[in-house]
């Protein structure tokens, strides 16, 4: 097979007409769109309070995390931490620094995802 | 078809005359069904699609830079479109490996057996991997013009031109024999 018979072939497609009452049908459907009222806009000055509220728990959130993770280490450091930390902590804490970032970072994760979430729910994207 | 009256009837239909759109769907309208068609070989489908195609570009108007001739980006988002429904739902095609050969494959006088040729190529076509497919759909449709099937594709020329070579490779390595035939005409 040669390049230029592929060409031969592939070149002289028939052309299909429109059915007649094609365009009008377009027409109709960009008519009815037009009619359609336009999309409501996600209300950013109302949010905004709202989200720099979220924002700064979010940050407080991380400080506290952090702050928490590092007196974890270094109370692991003098003393065993099972024996160390009071009865009343979650048991994450009990699993060493390493576990609590990690629940930390799923916390954060899950922040995260919960004000995406929120955020296409008032975009209407969803 | 004039730029022109592309680039009036467009400010027409920004300024608010939504009939001046009907312009611009009576220009484009034979030109995005057939290339919908080339997708999807089904002319029912070619219409909705088409149809989908001008609500699209009514909806993202404002959006076309005048830069580029309106067809380019008319054809552009055609094409997107097309693409995308064509992914969501594929078109009936046969496996490349079952596209028939001829029957009788002696040289003919053309008429039938050219008939059943070129169609066993186009299923050919259609059988192809999706990038070689649309690649080479591009090329045809635009009469053979690599820059046309480029921007349309939103791809570099040389991205093009390297998957019509491929393309062209893999119908030449499963078709051997229906184009291998010597042709009286051509004789």
């Amino acid at each position: 097979m040669r390049h230029d018979e592929i060409d031969g072939i592939l070149s002289r497609e028939d052309e299909i007409l429109p059915s007649s009452g094609f365009a009008a049908s377009v027409m109709d459907a960009v008519r009815r769109e037009a009619a359609e009222p336009a999309p409501i806009p996600f209300p950013w000055k109302r949010a905004l309070p709202g989200l720099v509220v979220a924002g700064l728990a979010v940050v407080l959130v991380l400080v506290a995390g952090v702050m928490a993770v590092v007196q974890l280490g270094r109370a692991s450091t003098t003393a065993q931490s099972s024996t160390f930390l009071p009865p009343v902590m979650p048991s994450i804490f009990h699993g060493g620094t390493e576990s609590a970032a990690i629940w930390t970072a799923v916390a954060l994760l899950v922040t995260l995802a919960s004000v995406k979430l929120s955020m296409r729910l008032g975009s209407g994207r969803v | 078809m004039s730029a022109s009256d592309d680039q009036s009837d467009v400010e027409r239909v920004l300024a608010g005359d939504i009939s001046a759109f009907e312009g611009i769907v009576r220009r484009w309208q034979g030109p995005l069904i057939n290339l919908a068609y080339r997708f999807c070989r089904d002319r029912g489908r070619a219409e909705e699609m088409a149809q989908e195609a001008f609500l699209r570009a009514y909806r993202g108007l404002g959006q076309w830079r005048k830069d580029a001739v309106f067809s380019t980006w008319l054809f552009a988002l055609a094409t997107n479109l097309y693409r995308s429904e064509l992914r969501r739902i594929p078109a009936r095609t046969v496996p490349l490996d079952d596209i028939a050969e001829p029957h009788d494959t002696r040289p003919s006088d053309g008429g039938f057996e050219d008939q059943e040729r070129d169609l066993a190529v186009r299923r050919a076509v259609g059988a192809l991997p999706a990038k070689y497919r649309e690649a080479l759909i591009l090329f045809y449709f635009h009469d053979m013009d690599v820059t046309a099937a480029a921007l349309s594709l939103g791809l570099p020329e040389g991205t093009v031109k390297a998957r019509l070579f491929r393309g062209r490779e893999i119908l030449r390595g499963k078709l051997p024999q229906l184009l291998a035939v010597p042709r009286l005409k051509e004789a």
